[in-house]
């Protein structure tokens, strides 16, 4: 796959020059080295040097990236670009992964991710995730949502798991489209409620940093909109990494935003500065829709 | 490719329909022939086994009206004792005697007495024990007659002559005079299901072998199901992907493909000879088709554990739950009901299966019914074995009887696994 | 930074967005005739060429009219961003300012149209043309950076603007001493005034243009004097 890229990568190149007369000079050494500003002063997950194979492929190349407390930072880039990958390092969802091996110093307010002692299921509940798809349990709604409390211990009394549930539906902006049918099977929604009851399953156990891997691609302009505001707000309490396909919903969502490239992180930027005025030739091909 | 106006390409597609509908029209033949060979077997099949079969659930019983006299009996009080060795079939005697007075001669005599089944005076013990105020009393009581008068008057249907056999002409005479008064005729044979086997096949039962078959299913179902689903669930989420899981991978598909005499004789080395357990029990029956059944149920249950939704795992890992409760809380439940389905079609298999179960003795004539795991038994589909074997003409419409009830419980177990699959199944 | 606006994968972007550069690009030329036949037809007293420059506003206005619809159909269906975007609001700034540079010509061919029923006095003349030269020259340069990106000529262009300034309040001066000396002279004075006043409004929306192509090739924002924190950074 790798050979493959770095062929379209040369032939555009050598159309690039053909068409200009110059030679475009974007070397590997120049990718390697990210552009912009990858750190920020008030980090709340630290990323330094994160190497990430797959057998003996490597998929993540030396990224190095702060994601700051109550921000919301956008992963963009082409497929296949690694970008998925390097966020499901940051809640070690890849350790289900054969062979997957991360490098590199990973930590959440300061505290190590990866690591002998780490136990992975308070980390999972510090750092929520919604997927792609959405994919509420074949549970009711109700039942849905208080998974998290209940399996984590936050909560067992009746009168406890009910408010958990009506708070965490109430932020992800579904309580009122839901409140009369908790005991309905969460699957019975529409595309859009049923990602916001992931997204309110998520929150349910109060985590510090949501992880999101392409949360509006299965679904419509509409329950988007919804999402993306859903979004804005939770910003006042959590910290957000978005992965997304969508360049105008980094550019809506996020406040910092970074380009990944064949695993490499090209560029970190302020959103506005990456979509009027992107510091990387890399980047300005392709969030203009350029052959690169 | 030359460059053809779109009327060219037209015109090809054109051309190429006619065949291509035909080659359609061939296919679907094909498929409707296949399937309609597959029906007229089963038709075939089905309809000689219940034309065959159906008889047996009717018995052919004589009426005759018995008097408990103390001095033909030889007791005067009723008791355990007294009624093992009281002469019951000295009381049918004189009462065929009595029906007909005009037989005499010794030879004759001897002839009469076969009218009745060989089993007759056990009928006669078991209502003078549950009722001891008829002794010294007359009553009516059917009894089934013998196998040979069974074949005769079954076959008075397709021939006006009928199977004689070894039935003589005096006897066919006495058979229709008691057929016109309506003192024999055919009745709900009763003893086929209550009855264990029998040499006498009026007196034979499926009972024994009914049960036998459901012990040892009791047995197949709690070693193999909870085994099978275990291994399963390592082997499909916690073993890691190397060499060694490949090769138990590889093995389990090869003891799916193992013939079943083979588990029979490993079930006669180890359980048997090694372990020392009781012949022909349903115990080592459960444990051999156990290790037959285990590859079926282990490769369905990992079908199924395969086949729910990776994003459901992702979720519930994504939740913070352990490899456990991700199994336990979602991966489980949905999986479920395909490995119920493969347990109970494994089961069904193991119903149906005979070789391994000869090797361990199963295939002993066996009359009593079985109260337990350990108590020697044999099982439905050794039973139609052994019956086809017998020379007795009534004993081939036992067999297709047997048959029937077998292929009854397969279907009863089949449409409980697609019942269950139904009623679990959760796809909201 | 290189710019590159034939290389994105749907052609049809490509040609959209070289539709609309070229359409700019033509309206340019246009009002830098325009200028060019206005300060002619003063100076050589030609009201036919002056009505002529009144006829080609027409037109102006409504190619101006026709590029921002074009660009905003290229907002719409493509969301252009980076130096698409920036490319976009390039041409729709520029076009204002060109529209603006064709009625500053009108307003000369008017004044053309008017001195010359007065009849031509030569005074005033000399500053008038010393200027239209100066403003022209500034336009023809701006459009000529934009067409190349050429972010060093449009500083340098740019630049030019203060001396423009310069000689039109040096003009200024001049004829108010004019209208000191000759008190009969002062109405006619002041159309020459007004003429100046109106190329010294064509260097400034020169100057924009000059802006609009530091903003389209390096994304920074120099109008209203962030000229100085460019250059600092």
């Amino acid at each position: 796959m790798s050979t493959m890229t770095l062929d379209a990568a040369e032939r555009t190149e050598s159309a690039r020059s053909e068409l200009t007369g110059k030679k475009v000079a974007v070397s590997q050494a120049e990718v390697r080295k990210t552009v912009g500003q990858p750190f920020s002063d008030t980090a709340k997950l630290r990323m330094r040097d994160v190497n990430v194979f797959y057998g003996e492929s490597q998929a993540i190349h030396n990224v190095s990236l702060d994601i700051g407390r109550n921000e919301v930072v956008a992963m963009i880039g082409p497929s296949g670009c690694g970008k998925s990958t390097f966020l499901r390092c940051l809640n070690r969802m890849n350790d289900t992964i054969e062979g997957c091996r991360v490098e590199g110093e990973l930590s959440l307010d300061g505290e190590p991710i990866y690591g002998a002692k780490v136990d992975v299921v308070p980390l999972r509940a510090r750092v929520g995730m919604v997927f792609q798809k959405p994919n509420p349990f074949p549970k009711t709604i109700y039942e849905n949502v208080v998974y998290g409390p209940k399996i984590h211990g936050i909560a067992s009394r009746r009168a406890d798991l009910d408010e958990i549930v009506e708070n965490s539906l109430r932020r992800a902006g579904l309580w009122n489209e839901v409140k009369d049918r908790l005991d309905k099977p969460g699957t019975g929604l529409s595309g859009g409620q049923q990602q916001r009851l992931c997204i309110a399953r998520a929150i349910a156990v109060s985590p510090e940093v949501i992880l999101m891997d392409e949360p509006c691609s299965a679904l419509d302009p509409i329950a988007t909109a919804r999402i993306e505001e859903l979004i804005d707000e939770l910003r006042e309490n959590y910290t957000i990494a978005i992965v997304t396909h969508s360049m105008q919903q980094a550019a809506r969502v996020s406040q910092r935003t970074a380009y990944f490239h064949l695993g490499h992180l090209v560029e970190v930027n302020d959103t506005e500065t990456v979509f009027t005025n992107p510091e990387h030739e890399l980047t300005e091909a392709y969030i203009t829709g350029r052959f690169g | 490719m030359t460059n053809l106006t779109q009327t060219q390409v037209r015109e090809r597609i054109e051309k190429n329909l006619a065949s291509r509908h035909r080659t359609e029209k061939l296919f679907r033949g094909l498929g409707i022939a296949s399937i309609a060979f597959g029906v007229l077997a089963v038709v075939i099949l089905f309809s000689d086994i219940i034309g065959k079969g159906s008889g047996a659930f009717m018995q052919a019983s004589i009426q005759l009206e018995v008097h408990y006299d103390t001095e033909v009996l030889g007791i005067d009080q009723v008791d355990d004792e007294s009624l093992t060795w009281a002469n019951f079939s000295g009381v049918i005697r004189q009462a065929l005697r009595e029906r007909f007075p005009s037989v005499t001669g010794r030879s004759d005599k001897r002839e009469l007495y076969t009218l009745v089944s060989s089993g007759a005076p056990f009928t006669l013990r078991d209502r003078l024990a549950e009722n001891p105020e008829l002794l010294g009393k007359s009553e009516v009581v059917w009894f089934a007659a013998d196998d040979d008068v069974d074949t005769f008057i079954k076959s008075l249907k397709d021939s006006k002559e009928g199977f004689r056999g070894r039935t003589s002409d005096q006897k066919a005479g006495w058979i229709e005079q008691l057929l016109e008064t309506g003192e024999l005729k055919k009745r709900f044979n009763t003893i086929f299901f209550t009855n264990g086997d029998s040499r006498e096949p009026e007196q034979a039962g499926i009972r024994a072998a009914l049960m036998g078959s459901l012990f040892t299913l009791l047995v197949t179902l709690a070693l193999s199901f909870p085994i099978g689903v275990a291994a399963a669930i390592y082997l499909e989420e916690y073993a890691p992907k190397n060499r060694w899981t490949d090769l138990i991978e590889v093995n389990i598909n090869n003891l799916a493909a193992v013939p079943s005499i083979v588990f029979g004789l490993l079930g006669l080395a180890i359980f048997i000879n090694f372990f020392e357990l009781p012949r022909s029990a349903p115990l080592v029956g459960g444990l051999v088709l156990t290790l037959m059944t285990l590859p079926t149920i282990i490769i369905s249950s990992r079908a199924a554990l395969k086949a729910v939704p990776p994003s459901i795992r992702e979720a519930a890992m994504g939740m913070g739950a352990s490899r456990m409760q991700v199994v336990f809380h979602h991966v489980l439940p949905l999986a479920m009901p395909g490995m119920l389905t493969g347990a109970i079609i494994g089961m069904a298999q193991a119903l149906g299966e005979t070789a391994p179960l000869l090797m361990i003795g199963m295939v002993a004539f066996i009359v009593d019914v079985p109260g337990g795991v350990t108590d020697p038994a044999t099982v439905l589909p050794v039973q139609i074995f052994l019956w086809a074997d017998s020379p007795e003409r009534a004993f081939v419409e036992r067999t297709s009887a047997a048959i029937m009830v077998l292929l009854s419980v397969l279907i009863l177990m089949n449409a409980s696994a697609v019942m269950l699959r139904k009623k679990l199944e959760r796809r909201w | 930074m290189e710019m590159h606006f034939d290389q994105h994968i749907s052609r049809q972007f490509n040609e959209d967005l070289e539709g609309i550069k070229t359409e700019m690009l033509e309206m340019g030329g246009m009002v830098a005739r325009q200028v060019a036949d206005a300060v002619d037809a003063l100076s050589n007293a030609d009201s036919q060429l002056a009505e002529e420059v009144l006829r080609i506003e027409e037109e102006i206005d409504r190619r101006e009219m026709a590029l921002d619809e074009h660009a905003t159909l290229i907002i719409a269906k493509r969301q252009p961003a980076a130096s698409d975007l920036r490319m976009v609001m390039s041409v729709i700034r520029i076009a204002r300012d060109l529209e603006r540079i064709g009625d500053e010509a009108s307003k000369i061919a008017k004044m053309a149209i008017a001195l010359t029923d007065e009849g031509t006095s030569p005074r005033g003349y000399t500053e008038i043309r010393h200027l239209a030269n100066a403003v022209r020259k500034m336009l023809n340069d701006a459009l000529d950076a934009y067409t190349r990106f050429d972010v060093e000529s449009a500083m340098h262009t740019l630049a030019e603007d203060e001396q423009v300034d310069m000689d039109y309040r040096t003009a200024v001066r001049e004829l108010v001493t004019y209208m000191m000396e000759d008190p009969r002279s002062i109405s006619r004075v002041i159309n020459v005034l007004w003429t100046l006043r109106a190329l010294e409004r064509i260097g400034d929306h020169a100057k924009n243009i000059c802006e609009q192509v530091v903003y389209l090739v390096e994304g920074a924002d120099i109008r209203h004097g962030h000229l100085r924190n460019l250059k600092q950074s």
